[in-house]
């Protein structure tokens, strides 16, 4: 569906993310972990455009999609509106949310669709009241985001980048600036939407994650993949890695 | 002696008529000549015995009916003022009214009358006396500076988002442009600014009416201001509402115009109500090209009456309005801080 190919992406001369390729099929559940600094979240970024590559090149179901090369030859992003029809059909949960604080939580899930989609705000309504009830917050749906619970807020979130029909869903630690007794709720709600065949792509230090929903896991370091491979595969591997073990010691 | 024996009654009517002789100027005499008691107290005034001369003024006798009373009014006129000068009110209103028995028709008496009734009123009571009658051209000179605040309140905030904006664009030239306009509207005083306007265009080929001149330096001001404090309040809001807003598909302005601006208006409230606070008070510098408002109005009053208590009066038409608007953005802020947690 989505295909990164030889992504650079360079900070002055730190290196985040350094030559790797990425193929994510359809339905597919891809968990990418390692520790911070490791270039997995930059990674995510390139997926929906919220980060510019400096070479290599993105494709969408086959076709480069997103940029295209200056006189100077060099790759540039693609105009406002072709990158924001890419981004509205991606959807992305934020480690620290990112509600509208302006906005109660139904009008937040509503916001994508009323005015990217230019849907009516009837049927924009509906679809909103459907997906928190999905989440199991139909009755916070007037409150505002500064009086929820962070595991409520990262369910809204969750919702709100679901109401415009995202063909791949970005997770960027979902569950890293809850608290512990917190992190359930947002797993389960994660997990009923993979089982629901969701794509998704989830970075996180949760292993959580990785055993229960992944197709693949992805081990990150140095903006390298170092490990690469099924849930059980990687885990019994990643004792013969020192760096992997010394990462999955720390978190375990 | 045979004129005296044939004639005996004329030796009687001759002798009566010595005797009237010298009795008439004999009453005469005593009986002075009220000119001549007028004439010599104005001499006594004039050498400044003003004590000897009211004394003497008050000599002159009332006129009988059918008399000249030309000495008598003016001798008692005379002695009234001294009165007056001296603030024995009651004395020379007595004077005053002695003079309207005998001529009800009296002007300078009764002019006198009047302004001892003033003289009598106490101070305080005639400066309320003025500030009542001054009052209404207060409140209608309050009008225009009401009229110069509500333009500019329209204005400079749409006006000033729109630098804001411009300011942040990623357009080199126009956020440069934008930055040398706050860079002078800032940078110089308010006064200079409407002096420029008014004086320094005509000779340019523009000429503008004092209230066009008074609109375009305040909504000029005030736009660079308000540019400066809402470029600050775009700038505070996490960078991650852009985001989240971009990952739905918003382009920049989409995002602007649902999601950051709107989280500004309550972050504006209080230096923005600080600002037209103080544009209340800046109209009054538009007195001096012109413009008659609150400031000018009272200034010219004063400056005719030299009552204190005319500029106390426009000091608390301007404390009224000030705090009307003080309390309004306290209530703004409230209302659109409730989606905060507090």
């Amino acid at each position: 569906m989505i295909e990164l190919v030889d992504v650079v992406k360079r900070y002055n001369d730190f290196t985040a993310v350094d030559h790797v390729s990425l193929k994510i099929d359809k339905g597919e559940k891809i968990v990418i972990i390692g520790p911070s600094g490791s270039g997995k979240t930059t990674l995510l970024r390139m997926i929906n455009f919220l980060e510019t590559i400096d070479s290599g090149r993105v494709l969408l179901e086959g076709r480069e999609a997103g940029y295209r090369r200056d006189k100077k030859g060099r790759l540039v992003m693609d105009k406002q509106d072709v990158i924001c029809e890419l981004r509205s059909e991606i959807g992305m949960v934020f480690q620290h949310f990112h509600l509208f604080p302006h906005m109660t939580a139904l009008h937040n899930v509503m916001e994508g669709p009323v005015t990217v989609k230019k849907q009516s705000r009837g049927e924009a309504r509906r679809v909103a009241l459907d997906l928190l009830g999905k989440v199991g917050l139909l009755d916070k749906k007037d409150t505002y985001p500064a009086f929820l619970s962070g595991g409520q807020k990262q369910r809204v979130a969750i919702a709100r980048a679901l109401a415009m029909k995202p063909m791949l869903m970005l997770f960027d630690e979902p569950t890293s600036a809850l608290d512990p007794e917190l992190v359930g709720e947002v797993f389960t709600t994660i997990k009923q939407l993979a089982e629901e065949g969701m794509t998704m792509v989830i970075v996180t230090h949760q292993m959580g994650f990785a055993r229960e929903m992944a197709d693949r896991v992805i081990f990150m370091d140095e903006g390298r993949f170092i490990l690469e491979g099924v849930p059980g595969d990687v885990f019994s591997h990643s004792m013969e890695n020192a760096r992997v073990k010394a990462f999955l010691d720390k978190v375990l | 002696m045979e004129v005296g024996t044939k004639r005996p009654g004329a030796l009687k009517g001759a002798l009566g008529l010595c005797f009237f002789l010298l009795l008439v100027p004999a009453v005469v005499l005593a009986q002075p000549d009220p000119y001549e008691i007028l004439a010599s107290a104005t001499r006594e005034a004039n050498s400044g015995d003003i004590e000897g001369a009211l004394q003497t003024y008050l000599k002159v006798p009332a006129p009988e009916p059918g008399e000249d009373g030309g000495a008598f009014v003016r001798s008692r006129m005379e002695a009234a003022k001294i009165c007056f000068s001296v603030a024995d009110y009651e004395q020379s209103e007595a004077l005053c009214r002695e003079i309207l028995g005998l001529f009800p028709e009296n002007l300078e008496a009764g002019n006198l009358i009047k302004q001892v009734a003033v003289a009598q009123t106490p101070r305080w009571l005639r400066f309320l006396k003025d500030m009542g009658t001054y009052f209404p051209t207060l409140l209608r000179a309050s009008g225009m500076t009401i009229l110069l605040v509500l333009i500019t309140m329209v204005v400079s905030p749409v006006a000033g988002l729109f630098i804001a904006l411009a300011r942040i664009s990623r357009i080199r030239s126009i956020s440069w442009f934008f930055w040398c306009y706050i860079w002078v509207f800032r940078g110089t005083p308010l006064l200079l600014q409407l002096f420029f306007i008014y004086y320094g265009l005509p000779p340019l080929g523009i000429t503008l009416s004092p209230f066009t001149a008074a609109v375009l330096g305040l909504g000029l001001n005030y736009s660079a201001y308000l540019a400066e404090i809402m470029r600050g309040a775009i700038e505070s809001i996490d960078a991650g509402q852009m985001e989240a807003a971009k990952s739905l598909g918003m382009t920049y302005r989409q995002a602007m115009r649902r999601i950051i601006v709107p989280q500004t208006y309550k972050r504006l409230v209080p230096p923005v109500g600080n600002e037209f606070i103080a544009l209340i008070k800046d109209t009054a510098l538009v007195s001096t090209i012109a413009m008659v408002e609150l400031m000018r109005a009272a200034d010219q009053i004063f400056n005719t009456t030299f009552n204190i208590f005319i500029l106390v009066q426009a000091a608390m038409i301007y404390l009224v309005m000030t705090s009307i608007f003080t309390i309004s953005f306290r209530r703004l802020e409230d209302r659109l801080g409730v989606y905060e947690n507090r």
